[in-house]
């Protein structure tokens, strides 16, 4: 459950969701009933609203403690470090408009893969989507950064992965695809 | 008669919006109104070419001409139409509450600047220079170096987002700031005074100093060049400008906080209307004090949380920058949440009087909050690496407008009176707000849907499992449209106060 929310587009769609619902809920409740049902001002005392005050920040900052502890171990830090005791497989990308050069484009079902990417023209990216259309990772390559991007990725269904660049390169932006392939 | 005047008389439908008598009252009412205005328009084009994105995927009818009007969408939402709305609304507040007046130079300069340059753009885009309003430096140079456009049109592009840059990072600022500490004070124009110390004054004040602080760099780096393309400096001199790392840094510095300063602002502007319309007459918020630490806390944490512009970059980001820009975005929302207590606990503790002016202004509040927690989400690093790119981040900065201008719409119907001594069509306001909400919600939810998704934004090439999303986008686009053609009619059918 917790892979599925960090790993994957729609578990953030499902935590925004979270987190709006109850806000949406609340605020119109209070607007509805102090413009439309009773706008009589309310004889709430003084010492309810400092508990309803610091009540709603802890809820805040213990949610956000929450959503920010729980994901360390996606981070591609965390990643990168877990794996260093494992057997990478460096790969390196070079990304020109609109096209990528990578060193190697096939690999086995629980390789796990390094890759170190750079750009020699202008800003690009280079996002990896599995092959049922969800975006594993993405890239961001700006020329001249001094140090290349890099991200560890274990691939761990076979199929033809789809590379696309996400950010706007010139007229021919969307045409910027690769292919990646994963064996068993 | 006011130049102003002139100008908004002669514009046919929207100048109808902005009828404004001859009086004593114009040194605040005269150039904020024609700012109104002239956004209006922008907002009008700029509509109708985001509206034919999708209708371009759905027919196939080329990248290039969806290159081109992702181009001048994006840049006539931000710039001519958003910001515009704002000064004109911010020039009209600051002028009533402190009794200066919101005319003069600057306020001319800022218009010819920013209307001027945004032209300048629009033709350099009709030209081919199709860079997104993101500019994507150093695409700009390397589209003429492989004949994507020609140089002339670079120089045209670049002249006019400088004009742009300049009436926004210096010209505005430096007026709001005279106005606030400087100017004299002309009793006959304090229509409802505020001190500097009121929450409302100290967000329209925070706000300038982000632009002017965050711009100054992004100035700094972008006027060398524009010099070198203009022939005056040569290319040696001008290379750490060219930088592609040092311009994306200045630019995202600037751009992240502009959104922020906008949004700092019309929250202080939410501040200062919110207790005017209480149903009590109590006329004050439930905290002074919390306000300002809500504003002061939003002002300090966005400052460094641009960050997040970048976090795909790792490893040349450095980790410590991204921890940063993460726990930062994430501490913005502490100041949102004390917004949020503070508004609530207002409208609970006083009631309210549900004017179409304060229903628009709380809708834009919800949508600004709702907005507020898609960018939080993904400001965390883990979300971040798959949502960076996708239509997700596109449609953050999309909405975050439309509820900002939502925001500003909802004071303008409150202002519009003073303006214009007319008050607006209620039914058709009310009418307006309705449409405005559900087609906010509906755009909101398609693009961060899509972003989920893994759909790229600008991108002229949509997959087959992508045109459901492009498909609400469009009909969700057009009830937006509709929701602002009702807004337009509500100040267009406006009757004279008295009649």
């Amino acid at each position: 459950m917790i892979d599925f929310l960090y790993t994957n587009g729609w578990g953030a769609f499902i935590v925004m969701l979270l987190l709006q619902i109850p806000f949406l809920i609340v605020f119109f409740s209070v607007v509805n009933k102090k413009a439309f049902v009773d706008s009589e001002p309310s004889r709430t005392e003084p010492g309810k609203y400092s508990f309803a005050r610091y009540s709603w920040l802890v809820i805040v900052v213990v949610a956000f403690f929450a959503i920010n502890i729980t994901s360390i171990k996606y981070m591609p830090t965390i990643i990168d470090a877990n794996a260093a005791s494992e057997d990478v497989t460096e790969v390196n990308v070079k990304a020109r408009s609109w096209l990528y050069e990578i060193s190697n484009k096939t690999y086995k079902v629980g390789e796990t893969v390094r890759f170190i990417a750079e750009s020699v023209d202008t800003v690009h990216s280079f996002a990896v989507y599995h092959p049922n259309g969800k975006l594993l990772f993405t890239m961001m390559l700006v020329p001249g950064a001094g140090t290349q991007s890099a991200l560890t990725h274990t691939f761990t269904e076979p199929g033809e992965y789809k590379v696309r660049c996400l950010e706007y390169c010139g007229v021919a932006h969307h045409a910027m695809k690769n292919t990646l392939t994963v064996v068993n | 008669m006011s130049t102003a005047i002139n100008i908004i008389e002669k514009v046919p439908f929207f100048g109808r919006m902005f009828k404004l008598e001859d009086n004593e009252l114009n040194a605040v009412n005269a150039w904020p109104s024609l700012m109104a205005m002239t956004s209006f328009i922008w907002f009008f084009i700029a509509a109708v070419l985001g509206l034919t994105m999708p209708a371009i995927q759905f027919l196939d009818l080329g990248s290039n001409w969806y290159y081109q009007n992702i181009t001048l969408h994006g840049a006539a939402m931000a710039f001519p139409f958003a910001f515009q709305l704002m000064v004109g609304m911010s020039l009209h507040r600051a002028g009533a509450c402190l009794g200066k007046r919101a005319d003069g130079l600057l306020v001319s300069l800022f218009y010819i600047f920013m209307n001027l340059g945004a032209l300048l753009l629009t033709v350099a885009v009709l030209a081919g220079f199709h860079v997104t309003y993101t500019v994507m430096f150093p695409l700009p140079v390397v589209g003429v170096a492989t004949g994507q456009w020609s140089m002339w049109v670079l120089v045209l592009g670049f002249s006019g987002i400088a004009l742009v840059l300049t009436s926004m990072i210096f010209i505005y600022p430096i007026k709001i700031l005279r106005m606030s500490f400087f100017e004299k004070k002309d009793e006959n124009l304090q229509l409802a005074e505020r001190s500097l110390k009121d929450p409302g004054m100290v967000g329209m004040i925070m706000g300038v100093l982000v632009l002017l602080v965050t711009g100054t760099p992004l100035m700094i780096t972008a006027t060398p060049l524009l010099l070198h393309l203009y022939g005056l400096l040569p290319a040696a001199w001008i290379a750490w400008a060219a930088d592609p790392v040092v311009f994306e840094f200045v630019f995202y510095i600037f751009a992240h906080n502009l959104m922020e300063a906008m949004a700092i602002m019309v929250i202080g502007a939410v501040y200062a209307t919110l207790p005017l319309c209480l149903a009590d007459g109590a006329r004050k918020l439930y905290s002074d004090k919390i306000a300002n630490l809500a504003l002061w806390i939003l002002l300090v944490t966005s400052l460094t949380s641009f960050f997040h512009h970048f976090f795909t970059m790792y490893p040349a980001l450095p980790a410590t920058f991204v921890y940063h820009g993460n726990i930062m975005s994430y501490a913005t929302a502490i100041g949102g949440a004390l917004t949020i207590f503070t508004i609530l606990a207002t409208i609970w503790k006083h009631g309210i009087v549900a004017t179409p002016a304060l229903m628009l202004i709380l809708g834009g509040f919800v949508m600004y909050i709702l907005d507020g927690v898609s960018a939080i989400i993904i400001s965390n690093v883990a979300w971040n690496f798959q949502l960076h790119g996708t239509m997700w981040a596109g449609g953050h900065a999309m909405v975050v407008l439309i509820a900002i201008s939502a925001l500003w719409m909802g004071m303008l119907y409150y202002h519009y009176p003073l303006m214009t001594n007319r008050v607006i069509d209620d039914s058709i306001a009310r009418k307006s707000i309705k449409y405005f909400f559900l087609s906010y919600i509906g755009l909101f939810y398609s693009f961060a849907a899509a972003g989920a998704a893994g759909m790229p934004r600008r991108n002229a090439a949509w997959e087959t499992e992508w045109y459901i999303y492009g498909a609400l986008i469009l009909i969700f686009g057009f009830m937006l449209l509709y929701a602002f053609v009702l807004y337009f009619l509500s100040l267009t059918k406006s009757k004279e106060i008295g009649y």
